[in-house]
């Protein structure tokens, strides 16, 4: 076995290289790693992918996204870990372990994890070096009842009567488009709103998300966020591709786009900004900044966006959104409290992190 | 107690800790020869990282002297340390032997 380790300088070699694409299992794929090239957090010399080979075969790998904390005047550097594998045919070989100590060495102990599968819990609870220093509790609404999918998941033989579950979908989405009309006239908050678009962000809204994000852990600025909306690691596309089937996690999707969204009122101005992840039917805030006094403005405008752009479901993590969002009392199915944990390692226990703010998308999460 | 004789008596108690965790047809065997990475071993990446961790602290709490067995030289021969109780053992041995010796 060889482990191999990619720095941000060797992945725009590995870009440029024939033989790093050909094997049968993908350690990375070409967006994503032009989006790890770009991220304006990392430095050239930072490891962000560890690969481990066998016989000319990768049979696991591990990435990790350079980011810094902010905490008073002191900036940490760290990595959060993102895309762990090990090949279940070498799941006894030591690979997790060779990739996880590794990690941890390279970045002196200091690094975080948003999420993660199963086992990847299982692992890192295993090395006693992470602990949960921040859960963000968040909101699913349903929108949309969609049985068909509902059925076809659960009961796949009864997917010979789908045809049926489509047209009381579409019955169901007509009341849900009437109910949508009748609250979109009836909210004023909507009627005093106007918006304004961007797909990067720009010198007003950059200025406007510096005056907001001082008690953010991880202060994202102009550089960052555009960085995330310009170099997505899920693609829009109809099929899966060659990359698509020898990668283990989420490269494509149907549908997948950010959006920025500016929220202006009459009187005052901008008083929001929300970035927007849309994959299929589902619509994620993962950025949100905005005055308290605002808040239901925002969360108007977000319920808005997602009743215009048809979406099923919405979630949101932002605590004030979720709050808002009782009082708009907008049409729905149903919502469900979600929670979203946040992990660093032990390196960081000794510092007061608990009062500052993280965000839906923080960690790797903006990106699936 | 030779030095040796202590390590393995670490390590089996090291075991016994994990078999806590472990339904008892996966429990490991106190035995030198049981395998642990490689094409024989018993342990998946979670299973490992927990006997390293655990070996790391009970070395300290009855030998009174830290190793580290996650430091980029311990991984970079990670299936010859740990392909059985007995060869980590022997890596133990070799630690605390470098450490005595300065």
């Amino acid at each position: 076995m060889e482990i191999k380790t990619f720095t941000v300088a060797d992945l725009k070699t590995a870009l440029l290289s024939q033989d790093f694409w050909l094997t049968k299992t993908l350690p990375i794929t070409k967006h994503r790693a032009i989006s790890y090239s770009h991220n304006p957090r990392a430095d050239k010399d930072d490891l962000v992918l560890l690969v481990a080979y066998r016989d000319n075969q990768v049979i696991g790998y591990l990435g990790i996204l350079p980011d810094k904390i902010f905490v008073n005047n002191a900036v940490y550097k760290f990595g959060w870990l993102t895309g762990w594998w090990v090949d279940p045919c070498f799941a006894t070989a030591g690979v997790g372990a060779i990739l996880l100590f590794k990690a941890l060495n390279a970045y002196h102990q200091y690094l975080g994890v948003s999420g993660g599968s199963k086992e990847a819990r299982k692992a890192l609870d295993a090395s006693q070096k992470f602990f949960a220093f921040k859960t963000l509790q968040g909101l699913d609404i349903r929108f949309r009842f969609n049985l068909t999918r509902a059925i076809s998941r659960k009961l796949p033989t009864m997917k010979i009567f789908r045809v049926l579950f489509k047209i009381f979908d579409a019955m169901l989405d007509e009341i849900v488009n009437l109910r949508s009309f009748f609250w979109k006239r009836r909210n004023t908050i909507c009627q005093r709103l106007t918006f304004e678009y961007i797909s990067s962000i720009d010198e007003e809204t950059g200025h406007f998300i510096q005056r907001h994000h001082q008690h953010d852990l991880t202060r994202k600025g102009k550089a960052e966020l555009s960085w995330m909306m310009i170099y997505p690691w899920i693609l829009s596309v109809p099929l899966k591709d060659s990359a698509s089937r020898r990668y283990f996690f989420s490269s494509r999707s149907d549908r997948f786009l950010y959006l920025g969204v500016k929220v202006f009122e009459q009187n005052n101005g901008m008083v929001g900004f929300f970035m927007l992840k849309v994959r299929d039917d589902r619509m994620s805030v993962v950025y949100s900044y905005f005055e308290s006094q605002h808040a239901s403005s925002v969360t108007a405008a977000v319920v808005y966006h997602a009743l215009a752009m048809d979406m099923s479901a919405l979630s949101l993590y932002d605590e004030r959104l979720v709050a808002s969002f009782a009082e708009l009392r907008c049409p729905y199915w149903s919502t469900k409290a979600v929670s979203r944990g946040f992990f660093l390692s032990k390196a960081f226990a000794d510092i007061a992190l608990t009062d500052y703010r993280l965000h839906g998308g923080d960690g790797d999460l903006v990106f699936y | 107690m030779a030095m040796h004789e202590k390590i393995t008596q670490i390590l089996f108690s090291v075991i016994d800790e994990l078999n806590q965790l472990r339904p008892p047809e996966e429990h490991l065997q106190k035995d030198l020869e049981t395998p642990l990475t490689g094409d024989f071993g018993r342990l998946d990446s979670a299973g490992l990282i927990n006997l390293i961790v655990v070996t790391e602290q009970q070395t300290a709490e009855e030998l009174g002297i830290p190793i580290l067995l996650t430091d980029d030289r311990t991984m970079s021969q990670v299936n010859q340390v740990f392909r059985t109780l007995g060869t980590l053992a022997d890596y133990i041995h070799l630690l605390l032997k470098e450490k005595h010796d300065g």
